[in-house]
């Protein structure tokens, strides 16, 4: 029953599951006329599953959604629309060679009975909002595709307003965006509050939080772990909402925990810059340790790995293998020079998904078992891979089943074993547990630490804190793609090296 | 909160409610009637080329004979390049053309052999290449089959349906009357076909230009996953696309009859590449989401001026198939590079 004072949206108790992953596990929401509610969470939360079912891309297994205190479903994002809802994603969703105004307006045209659309009522529609947003109008019939992503991002907030939207999601707006475009769309949204519309905002930055928005909710592992007012919670209460994970199970640090001698570093990164990636970064990595390389999304940790590993040139500093400069052209240059990488989408990039384990297991190996005349050893191949298999305790039938049938975790612990197979100086290992379970996520952190202990350099790039904490001797954080921590025995604490990655002020031990 | 509000009449009147219109009309398009950019470039290379055939052949060029059995040959390519275009424009393709062709020839060609009437037969045509055209479709859209395969089987099942149909024989008992009203009649100095194939281009134009399902068109090859969620359906611009190259498609094959009276197992061999080039000369991307129809009706004109040139010229044949597979390499090439370059 709609009553004035019914908040603008609200859901409660919406589940769902991905086979069998719980994406949302009971989450309850409210949103206010005129708010700026924010939302918080790691990668994995639940944030974007979140925001398909408010958007009708998706329909919750149970729960129920209310906007203005009455009941909707939302079989299909055109309901979604009509209740009001509109979303615009990190990566705008566009139609790149068509034209702007086609952008706002394609699914939505304003057409004759005939179906002749009518492009000058549609540019009319679209003025005002134009003017709002002080954009030129002659961006109307410029190819979409053309603009900058600031821009994009504002002609899909005009195409929001032009369809009336009462509740506009962002998703991580500014991480595209610069230091004066971000000025612009908090001008924005705060207008848009002032008007009574409700803006769902979903961020990592603390800063951000503080200055824009009403209300913080943060969401862990599917359910909503905190809610409260922002005027309540002051930076500490906040890193430590979400944080919160750091200090539950697995993430304790280990007792075999080293401090690294830096003497004599296996890989050493000096001032290696990219225009638009990462600036001025040092790392250090000693070996027979594990150092853990933390930031958010963005922050630059792959692109500088990449850099070491021959597959993206940096555009000056300089990258030593134990004390020697190299600058590998391509993988496998860096390969043989003694560098592994191991990428963090193993669909992609990682995993030959149709063929058997075996060949999986010993792709990169393959010239020892090489004999005369340019034969394979079949017998001894799949005896290293049987040996693998029970080494590194792969769940599969036999070596001969396709890798792609496996389970994620089995995969992943497949292409460490590819990796540590090989003779390395440095293994650099990008999200190795993303996605998997707990269980199996504690078995390759022990891999990953005996690794170490052989001597081995091992470099461990992670969105995940408990994890960073729980495998590495030292932490090195990053920032907007800079290094803006070493953090290292005592100092290496969630609060600490959380603070650092989102640009907090750091608070004292 | 009333829900059927079509866009463009804001219901919020507040701090941010739309500026009050200030009486300012909203900027028109730029008027893009006359050729720019690419197709500017493919008009002037035509303009050249014509030149050139026209002064390598001593005036052979210009004769009415040359002339019409050009715009005759030009205007078959044409029509399915038509459905062709918008195919591709989705982001699909159909690489079975020559074989329906040669199929709708069969088949047509057989009941003209058992005396049906021309009136009679167009129907035949038209329906058994949309009825192949909807096998496409069903292929890719239901089947889930990548386009290129799917039809890259069709065209082999359709071509051995030819040589079932036509038992190994041709069939030459061709009444007449069709080349006489397709190729020898003349409307304002064009044949007659040329004059349909115009017709159905315009008509293609307007479509793909004004229409809001022809705007869908260019949407789905753009991006399918933002189309759909904007309500666009795309199986059924699929669905549509496929069909009409098929109807298209049997369209050419009456008029392939008129222009050469005999149906025989390699009728339309060969045909597909000088479609498909003719739309990827014209500039549309095979990615799908850009490209016209006027693109494509200077594509057809190059690839047809070529071989005719050709022939006028007394060049050895097989240069032809050299030309026409440099074309597409260089217009593919060119487009993957400012796909390249936009993308930066």
């Amino acid at each position: 029953m709609p009553t004035p004072s019914s908040p603008r949206v609200e859901v409660s108790g919406i589940r769902k599951r991905f086979g069998g992953v719980t994406a949302l596990g009971g989450v309850d929401l409210s949103i206010g006329r005129g708010e700026v509610h924010a939302l918080l969470g790691e990668n994995g939360a639940g944030k974007s599953t979140l925001i398909r079912v408010l958007t009708g891309a998706i329909m919750p297994d149970e729960g129920e959604i209310r906007i203005d205190g009455a009941p909707r479903r939302f079989a299909h994002p055109r309901d979604a629309q009509a209740a009001g809802i509109a979303a615009v994603y990190q990566e705008p969703m566009i139609y790149p060679h068509l034209t702007v105004l086609e952008n706002i307006f394609t699914g939505n045209e304003i057409a004759s009975a005939a179906g002749i659309v009518r492009r000058q009522e549609m540019a009319e529609a679209a003025l005002p909002w134009f003017d709002r947003l002080e954009l030129d109008p002659a961006l109307l019939h410029r190819r979409m595709g053309e603009l900058s992503l600031g821009y994009q991002q504002l002609v899909l907030i005009a195409k929001a307003l032009v369809q009336d939207a009462q509740v506009i999601i962002f998703d991580e707006p500014t991480s595209i965006l610069s230091q004066a475009e971000t000025d612009r769309l908090f001008t924005i949204i705060g207008r848009l509050r002032a008007d009574g519309r409700s803006i769902v905002y979903i961020t990592h930055r603390l800063d951000e939080i503080r200055r824009i928005s009403d209300r913080v909710t943060v969401l862990t592992d599917g359910r909503v772990t905190g809610s409260a007012a922002a005027d309540d919670l002051d930076e500490e209460r906040l890193l430590d909402l979400m944080a919160g994970k750091a200090h539950r199970d697995y993430g304790k640090p280990r007792e075999d925990r080293r401090i690294a001698n830096d003497a004599d570093p296996a890989l050493r990164i000096e001032k290696l810059t990219r225009a638009g990636l990462y600036d001025g970064v040092d790392w250090s990595i000693p070996p027979g340790t594990v150092t853990g390389v933390y930031g958010l999304v963005g922050s630059g940790r792959s692109e500088v790995a990449l850099a070491a590993f021959g597959a993206l040139p940096a555009d000056s500093g300089r990258v030593l293998l134990h004390g020697r400069p190299i600058s590998p052209r391509d993988p496998a240059q860096a390969i043989a020079l003694g560098i592994g990488y191991l990428p963090e989408d193993r669909k992609l990039q990682g995993i030959f998904a149709t063929k058997p384990l075996e060949a999986n297991l010993t792709v990169s190996t393959l010239d020892r078992f090489l004999r005369a005349a340019m034969r394979l050893d079949f017998a001894a191949l799949r005896g290293e891979a049987a040996r693998l298999i029970a080494h590194y305790r792969i769940k599969a039938r036999d070596e001969t089943v396709a890798i792609g049938t496996l389970s994620g975790g089995n995969q992943q612990k497949a292409l460490f074993a590819r990796w540590a197979g090989q003779s390395l100086k440095v293994l650099i290992l990008d999200e190795p547990t993303r996605g998997i379970d707990i269980g199996t996520k504690a078995e390759i952190h022990d891999f990953i630490r005996s690794l170490a202990a052989g001597g081995l350099a091992v470099v461990v790039i992670s969105s995940d804190l408990p994890e960073v904490l729980a495998v590495s001797d030292r932490v090195i954080v990053m920032r907007r793609g800079t290094v803006v921590q070493v953090a290292e025995g005592e100092a290496m604490q969630a609060e600490t090296i959380l603070a650092a990655a989102v640009g907090a002020a750091a608070r004292a031990a | 909160m009333s829900v059927d509000n079509p866009a463009g009449t804001p219901r919020t009147i507040g701090a941010f409610g739309p500026a009050p219109t200030t009486g300012r009309p909203a900027p028109r398009p730029p008027r893009d009637y006359l050729p720019r950019g690419r197709e500017g470039l493919l008009l002037v290379t035509l303009a050249i080329l014509v030149l050139a055939a026209g002064f390598g052949s001593h005036g052979a060029f210009w004769s009415r004979v040359n002339l019409d059995n050009l715009l005759v040959g030009s205007a078959i390519t044409l029509i399915p390049a038509i459905g062709m275009t918008v195919v591709i424009l989705t982001g699909g393709i159909d690489v079975s053309t020559g074989s329906m062709l040669g199929l709708c020839t069969a088949i047509g060609g057989t009941c003209f052999a058992a005396g049906w009437s021309i009136a009679a037969t167009i129907p035949v045509f038209l329906l058994s290449g949309a009825a192949f055209g909807l096998i496409n479709a069903l292929l890719i859209i239901n089947g889930r089959i990548p386009p290129v395969i799917a039809t890259l089987g069709t065209l082999s099942i359709y071509r051995m349906f030819v040589f079932i149909v036509l038992g190994g024989n041709w069939i030459t008992q061709i009444p007449p009357a069709l080349t006489m009203i397709f190729v020898v009649d003349h409307l304002a100095f064009l044949p007659v076909v040329a004059v349909i194939a115009l017709v159905l281009l315009a008509a293609g134009m307007v479509f793909l230009r004004y229409f809001r399902w022809g705007r869908h068109v260019y949407a789905l090859g753009n991006n399918e996953e933002a189309a759909r969620l904007a309500g666009i359906k795309p199986e059924r611009i699929k669905l549509a696309a496929y069909v009409m190259l098929g109807l298209l498609t049997g369209l050419a094959a009456l008029l392939t009859l008129g222009q050469s009276p005999m149906a025989q197992t390699s009728t339309g061999s060969g045909f597909v590449l000088q479609v498909i080039a003719a739309v990827v000369l014209g500039g549309t991307a095979l990615s799908g989401g850009r490209g016209t129809l006027l693109g494509t009706l200077l594509g057809t004109l190059i690839v047809q001026v070529v071989d005719d040139a050709i022939v006028l010229l007394h060049i050895q044949p097989f240069w032809g198939g050299v030309a026409l597979g440099a074309v597409i390499l260089a217009s593919i090439g060119a487009g993957a590079k400012r796909e390249a370059m936009e993308t930066r």
